[in-house]
Order: C-alpha cells, then sequence, then structure tokens
C-alpha cells in the first residue's frame, strides 16, 4: 500500500469523526422522541408488570410473576386470547381474500371504474369512531336498518351487539367494512405490475380462470399479501375504537380482546400491574407473529 | 365478439354499483338519519328520506358540543405531528442513508424492533413522563408523545436510497452541506414519498382516539373523535337523540369524505404504491 492509500485512510477516518457529529445532530429529532415515548416507556412497562401498582398510590411493592401467575390461572383471560384469536383471523382473512377479488374484478380497461375504486376505499379514511357510531344505529334490534335488511330477506332479526353469539360478527363486519378498500388498493397495484407478457401467455396457453389465479396471479401478488398481512395482524391487536363504541368489550365479555382487557385492566380496575403484564404478553405475541410470518414468508413469498 | 365483451362490461359495472351502494349505504344513512324527526327515525320498516329536512338536529349538535373547536384542536395537533414527523423521519434517514458513524446498525436494528411493537405498552409510563414534564392536557404533549413514526423513517431511508449517488458527490464537490443535500437535493427529489407519509400520518393522527382520550381532560381541548364519543355517550343517556348524534357524526365525516373525493386518485395511488412492497 503506498502513501496514496494511507492517506485516503486518514481522510476517510477524519470523515467518518465529522460524520459523527452530524449524524448526531440528523439523528436525535427522532430518537429523542422514541427513546422517551417508546424505548423507555416499553423497558418500565416490563418493570411494573411485576408490581402491584394501582396507578394512585405512590408507593408500589414488586410482586415477582404473580400478575402473569394471576392471569394464567384465570379463565377470563384464556376467553380473552380467544377473542384476539377470533377478532385476529376474522379482520385479516375476508379482507385479504375480498379485497384480492374486487381488484381482479376491477383491474381492467374499462371506463368509469375509478369511482367504484374511490367508494369502496372512502371508508378507511373515515374516523372509526364516528362510523361506528353510525353502524350502533344500524345494528339497533328494534328498527335497525341491519335487520330491515334481514327480515326483508325472510331471515329473522338478530341481536347484533347485544347478543353474545353476534357481537364479535358485527364488529368484524364493521372492521372489514372499513379496511376491504385499503386491501383493495394495494391489490390493484400488485396485479398493475404483472407484466403484460406474462398475462398475454396465460391467455394464448388458453389457461383458465382457476389455474390462472393459482398459477400466476397468487405468486406474482405474494409480496403483497405478505404486507397486508403483516399490516392487517398488528392492527387486528392494536383495534380499540370499534370495540369501545359498539360493544364496550361485552356483552359478558364477548368482544373483549387482549387490548380491551388491558384497558379496562389500567383505567377501570386500576390494576396497573396486571395491565402492563397483559401489554407484555401482546407484546410478545406480536414478536412472535412478525417472527413466524416472516420466516414462513421465505416459503411462499415470490419475489421477481 | 364485440357484444360478448360489451355484456361483460355491463355486468362488471352492474355488480360494483350494486356493491359501491352497500358499502356507501351507512354514509347516506347517517346523513339521511340526521336530518329526519325523531317519529321518522324509529320508524319500522325504516323510511329512505324524511318528508322535511330537519335541520335542527344540527343545531341541537352544536348546541351540545363544540364540533368546530375539536375540528380545529385535531387539524391543528395533527398538522404539527405531521410536519414534525416528516421533517425527523428525512434528517434521520438520510443520517441512515448518507452519513458513516459509530453505531448505525446498533441504531437500526433499535428502530426495526419498536416498528411492530403494540403501542399498548407505553401508555402507563408515557402518561407518566409527560405529568412529569407537566405536559398532561395539553396540545404539547399530545404533539411530543406523536412526533416520532418508524414507518416514515423506513419509507424516507428506502426513497434515498434510491437515488444515483453522483448527485449527491456533485453537490459536495460543489461546496453543498449536508443540511443543504437533504433539503434542497433528496427532498425535493422524493417529494411524493413525503406526501404520501403526510398523509398517512395526518389520517391516522386525525381519527386517532385511544391515546389523546387518555391524556387530555379538559373539553376545550377534546379531539373529535373524543367530542364525538362523549358526545354520543351523554346523549345516548338522555333518550337517544339519535338526529343530533347523527347529525355531529356528519358534521366530522363528511368534510373528510368530501376532502378525499377531491384528491382521491393521488391519496390512493399515493399510499398504494409508496407504501406498498418495494423488497
Amino acid at each position: 500500500m503506498g502513501t496514496g492509500g494511507l492517506k485516503y485512510l486518514n481522510y476517510s477516518k477524519k470523515q467518518k469523526n465529522k460524520d459523527g457529529l452530524y449524524a448526531l445532530l440528523f439523528v436525535l429529532p427522532a430518537l429523542l422522541p422514541l427513546l422517551v415515548f417508546w424505548v423507555w416507556p416499553i423497558l418500565r412497562s416490563f418493570e411494573i408488570s411485576f408490581t402491584d401498582w394501582d396507578y394512585m398510590s405512590p408507593t408500589y411493592n414488586y410482586v415477582g410473576i404473580d400478575n402473569y401467575l394471576s392471569l394464567l390461572k384465570n379463565a377470563q383471560f384464556y376467553k380473552v386470547l380467544k377473542n384476539t384469536f377470533v377478532f385476529t383471523i376474522g379482520s385479516t382473512l375476508p379482507s385479504i381474500i375480498l379485497g384480492l377479488l374486487l381488484a381482479l374484478l376491477l383491474n381492467r380497461n374499462i371506463k368509469g371504474l375509478g369511482i367504484y375504486r374511490a367508494v369502496l376505499f372512502s371508508p378507511w379514511i373515515t374516523p372509526m369512531v364516528a362510523v361506528s357510531i353510525v353502524w350502533s344505529w344500524v345494528f339497533e334490534p328494534r328498527v335497525g336498518l341491519g335487520n330491515f335488511v334481514l327480515s326483508s330477506l325472510g331471515l329473522g332479526k338478530i341481536e347484533w351487539t347485544h347478543s353474545t353469539s353476534t357481537a364479535m360478527l358485527s364488529v368484524l363486519l364493521v372492521t372489514n367494512w372499513k379496511s376491504i378498500g385499503w386491501t383493495m388498493v394495494f391489490y390493484m397495484d400488485a396485479l398493475n405490475k404483472i407484466p403484460q407478457s406474462l398475462k398475454e401467455a396465460a391467455v394464448l396457453d388458453g389457461i383458465t380462470f382457476w389455474p390462472n389465479l393459482t398459477k400466476i396471479i397468487l405468486p406474482l401478488v405474494s409480496p403483497t399479501t405478505f404486507f397486508l398481512f403483516m399490516t392487517s395482524v398488528i392492527s387486528a391487536l392494536q383495534a380499540y375504537d370499534q370495540i369501545q363504541v359498539l360493544t364496550q368489550g361485552g356483552p359478558a365479555g364477548a368482544t373483549r380482546t387482549l387490548l380491551y382487557y388491558y384497558y379496562q385492566e389500567a383505567y377501570q380496575a386500576f390494576n396497573v400491574g396486571r395491565a402492563t403484564a397483559v401489554a407484555m404478553i401482546l407484546l410478545v405475541i406480536t414478536a412472535l407473529l412478525s417472527l413466524i410470518q416472516t420466516s414462513a414468508s421465505r416459503k411462499w413469498v415470490y419475489y421477481q | 365478439m364485440k357484444i360478448k365483451k360489451r355484456v361483460n362490461h355491463l355486468l362488471i359495472h352492474i355488480f360494483f354499483i350494486s356493491f359501491s351502494t352497500v358499502v356507501a349505504f351507512p354514509f347516506f344513512w347517517m346523513v339521511s338519519n340526521s336530518i329526519k324527526t325523531k317519529d321518522e327515525i324509529w320508524s319500522f320498516p325504516p323510511v329512505l328520506l324524511p318528508k322535511v329536512p330537519q335541520w335542527v338536529n344540527y343545531t341541537d349538535a352544536f348546541r351540545g358540543a363544540d364540533f368546530g373547536r375539536y375540528m380545529f384542536n385535531s387539524t391543528f395537533t395533527s398538522l404539527c405531528i405531521t410536519l414534525i414527523i416528516i421533517a425527523n423521519s428525512a434528517m434521520m434517514a438520510y443520517a441512515f442513508s448518507q452519513l458513516n458513524f459509530r453505531g448505525k446498525n446498533l441504531l437500526f436494528a433499535l428502530v426495526l424492533c419498536t416498528y411492530m411493537l403494540p403501542s399498548a405498552a407505553t401508555y402507563v409510563p408515557s402518561y407518566i413522563i409527560l405529568a412529569k414534564l407537566k405536559m398532561l392536557d395539553s396540545y404539547q404533549g399530545l404533539i411530543i408523545s406523536s412526533c416520532v413514526s418508524v414507518l416514515g423513517i423506513f419509507l424516507s431511508r428506502q426513497a434515498f436510497m434510491q437515488i444515483d449517488k453522483d448527485f449527491i458527490e456533485s453537490a459536495k464537490i460543489d461546496g453543498a452541506n449536508h443540511w443543504r443535500i437533504l433539503w434542497r437535493i433528496l427532498f425535493p427529489m422524493t417529494r411524493t414519498t413525503f406526501v404520501t407519509l403526510g398523509i398517512l400520518t395526518f389520517i391516522g393522527s386525525y381519527n386517532s382516539y385511544l391515546w389523546p382520550s387518555l391524556i387530555i381532560k379538559s373539553k376545550k381541548l377534546f379531539t373529535v373523535t373524543m367530542g364525538l364519543n362523549s358526545f354520543f355517550m351523554s346523549e345516548g343517556a338522555y333518550g337517544l337523540k339519535w338526529g343530533a348524534i347523527m347529525a355531529a357524526c356528519t358534521i366530522i365525516t363528511v368534510p373528510l369524505l368530501i376532502l378525499f373525493f377531491i384528491c382521491q386518485k393521488w391519496i390512493i395511488e399515493g399510499v398504494s404504491v409508496d407504501s406498498g412492497t418495494k423488497g
């Protein structure tokens, strides 16, 4: 190595130090709130989950893993886990499948289809609190629109959010109604990116709808499916607004998910220790799901 | 062949007209119930439209709660949050994509880890921090506790990495410093990404409910969603004034829908193309 190389090395080391100062300045505006309102609180929640703090008193005791044990011994907690599972699947799969089907239908060169895309997407931009209030009126058992539709179809009236057997279904209906346009536009974009030559080849080969879908389209849109699956599962695990407006977790805990249970324990029962334990379990579940999905995606996601 | 194609097109239109009607019907129902009399609201089978529009429901809604104020609160705090997030995401993304510094990979791993964490795990301690900063129940508290977006950092980093290095090198030779390179060169070149980020952040923040409802207590600082839900709860308790409740929902929702339909092409394409899957 000649002197030229050495000079370059010195220069780059100096450059790196100078960059370091700049980097600090550029990183701080985002890093500060990230540390203060994300990283530190999560560590602190972890600590609080081992205490019996009640949100009011200035002191608390460390109780080891009691909060976790009492959750695991509680039958209610397993119901909450089951509800969370049902809600997550029920708000993810229908909107992904329907979103793809709608995108397939909509993704063609016909004049005037753009307006449908806008209409179907529009619920996504409105506040969940507002539209849930509207839906709670649709679900009114005596005179609501929902039961009018059912009875004009010759079906019996149901109790919607007022019955343990249909409350979850009602909340899921609203959730999917709001997110279907969201999944649809992502699939429309993915379908647009499929090379024309591939589509034409499929037509020439006389491939009919079903093999075309499973052999060509599904693999080609799999990165989108993966992305939508991840984001939908994560937002399902954090769903709160529609449950708060429509059912408050009821009736009889039929729509109480992990996040809603956390809210009730922390802000209604003031069992902050136990509530943060629930939050930690939610965190572990989220982390595990992302790990599983990411490793599973290596098998079925096809990146071009 | 041509006829078959026409029939096909017609069928697709018929399908989407009916499906869109079903999807949009709750919005129509909201507006129509907001101008019905109490008797019309409670009649079964339901009536589609009122005989005489009852605008008094709107007066009732505005008398019951200060929705103008709530809309201002939500718009103001969401705008501040959006602008701060655009600025600090761009800056951090610049450091990640253009600068070399010690601990860069570690820092990126840290950011990556927080991406998917449930925010519920932060609520109680964040509340305590805001209380210590004396920022509970204030605009500042809501803004500073919401002013970082990991998605924003990812999106901007991705956009910056796609820019030709030669551009940046030639700017450096011309004597531009990092600040100038970021805001005069990179930022304008990737503005569509930031428009998308801005739209997503603004909508998310404007519509958010749980966190604001935990830290804001005084009525004059209520966000739209808080004001609406508290109006819903109180009117629900006093003999279910559904007309006024639907009027309140219309006041909040319809301006958003109009705004959306004016720039829908832009919003939808920004969202689906930019924040989607770029690998």
